[in-house]
């Protein structure tokens, strides 16, 4: 194997690792402010990928407008599912309000079936997939492009949780409700905000990978890839998100490259199941340790 | 009272294959090998507070235990092939439960769903034994001299079996065992303060739980007669926590109730093809919603004792 | 308890009244047929196209014209979701509680052989299973409903190695038994040719990323590169060589894969490729079969795209109409059969004339097409695999 192929399967691993990584923040914006697994969020961002490609072929609008209308789709349904469900089981156990979230996935995806069949579509892309040389090496642009935009996107969010007043008060509620909620905090805000907030970065990673996996139905399994980046990153942890998806992306691509076939299918799980024995905290993560 | 309600269930379950048609014979064992995975699955997550999405593969260990037992030792009478599914998924349990002690809430939630994705793909690389995609077809059980081929010889089965598990189950939870496990439940901390040794319980329901599912899995092998690891995906894994949770955590009953429903429910809705997720889903999310904790949170089961929903 | 039973007893007594000797599901009025078939899970596409859009399309027809011998035919379809044990339940509720006279075109390895047994013991037909690889081969009452494995395997080589004199083979396949009984055919049939596979990836159904394959596959330098897969991952490893600028191997689909749907996916990134093809082109051919279709299409179903999956469902419910008729008024399933053993040259419109005979396979020829400006152009007559 040249080092050029080499280059290339990583960079398409970080690829995308970063829509890995994009999924895992949005699993955790929620885990963190609502204490919840959210089983549908792959089925969110298939869902507001398919409105965006809808207005599309209705209107023939440019790419950056699909963005805008897939991102808008995802904030609404973001808000609805939290309004509409999610609040009124907030006295419910965490195991009742993960039924809940397998229940919306299930009704997402069979609501895109019934809207948009079971097939499966081409999805206009903002980046060639012609490769360009950069000295020995090929990269082809769709790559570069993705992780671009997500790293654009990933330090939006930061800025965001740094910067903003709502961005304190949701790490705030991440931490200690309770506090948070003495301290004058709208915890619903918060939950609102979360909802919305993860969907809209699911929207955007929805239209930056439909064009390389396709838009379907069933594109909201890439869901599962963001729980495992989660887990890797430590589950809680922004960059923690960040790295585990990256990591995620790049072993998911070498392992066939260097591994038996037997095995290289379940390296990522393999690798999830040792991270959780040897540092369940994450690769990134603080050990947490259990108070009285 | 309560020995009329007993003496009419226990009737009922053997008259069944008689009054019922052929097809529900078959569909009651089937709820009988879900309740059995409820049942222990429950033991775990309902009274340990440890969540598992990985059923699915304790299951898959049972079902390919019991049936290459059977092919390579036809002569292995179904109730040792049975035992011997769940000691070894009981061991695979122990395997898994002992280093999980670490993990708590979503972390074992997701060391559970990876276990059960490498039990997939362990099922698919031992294909010169498994058989792998090719899908591995399961002989007739045997008891002595007697082959279990129809479904109502399965059906009896499987019965008999289930009747057993939830008479251990129900005596499990009514002792000192059950009581620790529940102690647990409600604060890890509390438990250990008052003498309970924490590790060792959450490891035992580890066991018992895989040994209960690993039992079911044999069944499962017998009744559906083919095994291939599409069968065994994550999605079963999440309809098993769906059916203690709609049933009831914590609770026996609620287990076998929660069974019986989602099972019921995938059968009826098959019909509607395109529609059954859908439907489906709105059931899940409306029985959450207005029955939060589950079936066994609103309905007095007034059969077994014991029972501490 | 005793009130509970009643209505079993009664309904256990209806069935022992039953006219002796009547085929069940067969009435006077109505033939009445069933399948367990992917509505969900990742087949759910062909699934739906070839019951829904296929069958039922070519049964609509013949019920509008009179049916069968004075007989409508009426169909239920059951979801598994993929799944076996789904699939036996389903198949077990068809048989016993609707009480089908046949189950038609089930799809898929594993749900497929989960019922076959069942199926064979009941003596109920296994009508056109949707699935390729050969278990089904030397079962009284399954009809194969797809081009074996093992005959496209050897189309394809004897075309590509014997006619074409390529040396060098690799594949991708899915890591299934769809992906594994073509690899098994392949180095069958390479054998025969004095070759073997020089290289060979697997993908997992929904994989995100294939860069890794396509790379290991250009390191062994293959001449041809099969394309074992579904469209979606076929898709993207057609991008991933584009991507990568790899010129110097001819990508060939298999027949399973060679559709519309997985060009309109790939884009110009297909253009070059050639496959066999099972089906002519549903959209453009002008064989009178397939003109019909399509007309039939446009007059049920305006909104639904004619493909190749809804084609090979419109021909299974053309094959057991055509079963039916010769079977007569007095239809069993014992006659049914010999009926479908007994078709010889038949006429479809669509694929080359028809023997059935005594080997149940329905489809044993293909031929062959390259991509240029996104659709099939023909390049050779009817392959034989005989």
């Amino acid at each position: 194997m040249s080092t050029a192929a080499l280059v290339h399967v990583v960079v398409s691993g970080l690829a995308t690792g970063s829509i890995y990584a994009l999924m895992a923040i949005s699993l955790v914006i929620v885990y963190n402010a609502t204490r919840t697994l959210n089983f549908a969020q792959g089925e969110m961002l298939m869902v507001s990928t398919f409105v965006g490609w809808t207005a599309h072929q209705w209107l023939r609008l440019p790419l950056p407008l699909i963005m805008l209308v897939a991102v808008v789709a995802a904030a609404l349904l973001g808000w609805l599912i939290e309004r509409a469900v999610i609040r009124h089981s907030i006295a419910a156990t965490h195991f009742d309000v993960l039924i809940i979230t397998l229940g919306l996935s299930l009704v997402l995806r069979a609501a895109a079936v019934l809207a948009w069949t079971h097939d499966e579509f081409p999805f206009p892309s903002f980046f060639a997939d012609r490769p360009i040389a950069l000295g020995p090496v090929r990269v082809a642009p769709v790559s570069l492009g993705i992780i671009g935009g997500s790293l654009l996107l990933m330090l939006a969010l930061y800025g965001l949780f740094r910067g903003t007043r709502l961005g304190r008060a949701m790490r705030a509620v991440a931490q200690n409700q309770r506090a948070a909620r003495l301290m004058g905090i709208s915890v619903e805000r918060v939950y609102s905000a979360s909802w919305i907030l993860a969907a809209v970065v699911g929207g955007i990673a929805g239209v930056l990978i439909a064009p390389v996996i396709f838009l379907s139905s069933k594109m909201g399994l890439v869901a599962i890839n963001g729980f495992t980046a989660a887990v890797l990153g430590g589950f809680g942890s922004m960059p923690g998100a960040v790295v585990g998806g990256m990591l995620l992306g790049v072993i998911e691509n070498l392992a066939p490259l260097y591994l038996p076939s037997g095995i290289k299918h379940s390296v990522p799980f393999l690798l999830m199941i040792a991270i959780l024995l040897v540092r369940p905290s994450g690769v990134l993560g603080r050990a947490r340790r259990r108070k009285v | 009272m309560r020995r009329a309600l007993w003496l009419a269930g226990g009737l009922a379950l053997l008259l069944w294959p008689w009054a019922a048609p052929p097809y529900f014979v078959f569909l009651a064992s089937l709820i009988v090998v879900n309740a059995i995975v409820a049942i222990g699955l429950n033991l775990l997550s309902g009274y340990t507070n440890q969540l598992s999405f990985g059923h699915a593969g304790f299951l898959a260990v049972g079902a390919y235990v019991a049936a290459l037992l059977t092919i390579h030792a036809p002569a292995l009478p179904v109730v040792a092939a049975l035992l011997l599914a769940g000691l070894a998924t009981a061991l695979v349990g122990l395997a898994l439960g002992i280093p999980c002690l670490r993990l708590e809430g979503l972390y074992l939630a997701m060391a559970t769903l990876a276990f059960g994705f490498v039990v997939v793909e362990a099922i698919l690389n031992l294909d010169w034994i498994t058989r792998g995609n090719d899908g591995l077809r399961v002989p007739v059980a045997r008891l002595g001299g007697l082959a279990l081929a129809s479904d109502t010889a399965k059906y009896y089965l499987v019965v008999a079996a289930g009747a057993l598990l939830v008479w251990a189950a129900a005596n499990i939870v009514r002792t000192r065992t059950g009581r620790a496990l529940l102690a647990i439940r409600e604060s890890e901390i509390a438990a250990q303060a008052s003498g309970v040794h924490v590790a060792a319980y959450k490891t035992l329901a580890f066991v018992v739980s895989a040994f209960y599912t690993g039992v079911a899995g044999g069944l499962f092998a017998f009744i559906v007669g083919y095994l291939s690891p599409d069968a065994f995906d994550v999605f079963l894994s999440v309809d098993f926590v769906a059916m203690i949770v709609v049933g009831g955590l914590g609770s026996i009953p609620g287990s076998i109730v929660g069974a019986a429903v989602i099972t019921v429910l995938y059968d009826t809705l098959a019909a509607f093809q395109n529609y059954r997720p859908l439907i489906f889903g709105v059931i899940l999310i409306a029985c959450m919603l207005f029955m939060p904790g589950g079936i066994a949170s609103r309905v007095r089961f007034p059969v077994l004792k014991g029972d501490n929903a | 308890m005793r009130a509970r039973l009643v209505p079993f007893l009664v309904l256990l007594a209806a069935f022992a009244a039953a006219p002796a000797g009547a085929q069940q599901g067969v009435t006077d009025a109505e033939i009445l047929l069933g399948g367990s078939n992917s509505f969900s899970g990742p087949l759910a596409f062909t699934g739906e196209q070839m019951t829904k859009y296929g069958i039922d399309l070519y049964f609509k027809v013949v019920n509008d014209g009179g049916g069968i011998h004075g007989r409508r035919i009426r169909t239920v379809y059951y979801d598994d979701g993929y799944k076996p044990q789904e699939a036996v339940a389903n198949t077990k509720k068809l048989v016993e509680q609707d009480r089908v006279f046949a189950i038609i075109a089930p799809q898929g390895s594993p749900p497929v052989v989960a019922t076959l047994g069942y199926l064979e013991e009941q003596k109920v037909p296994m009508l056109f299973p949707y699935q390729s690889s050969p278990v089904t081969r030397g079962k009284k009452y399954v009809f194969q409903g797809m081009t074996v494995s093992d005959r496209s395997s050897v189309m394809m080589i004897d075309y590509l190695a014997g006619q074409r004199k390529y040396k060098r083979f690799a594949a991708i396949y899915q890591d299934d038994e769809y992906g594994k009984s073509f690899l098994t055919a392949f180095e069958k049939d390479l054998g025969r040719h004095g070759l073997k596979l020089v290289a060979s990836e697997s993908v997992k159904r929904g994989v995100t990323d294939v860069s890794a394959q396509i790379a290991k596959l250009q390191a062994a330098k293959p001449d041809v590169t099969f394309l074992v897969l579904v469209p979606g991952p076929a898709a993207q490893a057609l991008k991933e060589r584009q991507k990568i600028g790899w010129t110097t191997t001819l990508m060939v689909s298999t027949g399973p894969l060679t559709d519309e749907r997985y060009l309109a996916l790939a884009g110009e990134a297909a253009e070059g490729v050639e496959g066999l093809s099972l089906w002519p082109d549903p959209l453009t051919s002008e064989l009178p079969g397939v003109k019909l279709y399509r007309q039939h299409m446009q007059k049920y179903f305006p909104k639904n795209e004619p493909n190749r999956y809804s084609i090979a469902g419109y021909f299974a419910g053309m094959l057991f109409a055509e079963g039916a008729k010769r079977a007569g008024r007095a239809l069993t399933r014992d006659s049914l059969i010999a009926a479908l053993e007994g078709i010889k040259g038949f006429e479809s419109g669509i694929l080359a004339p028809l023997t059935i005979g005594p080997d149940h396979e329905t489809q044993k020829q293909g031929f062959w097409v390259r991509v240029e400006k996104g659709r099939f152009k023909t390049l050779t007559d009817w392959l034989k695999s005989e």
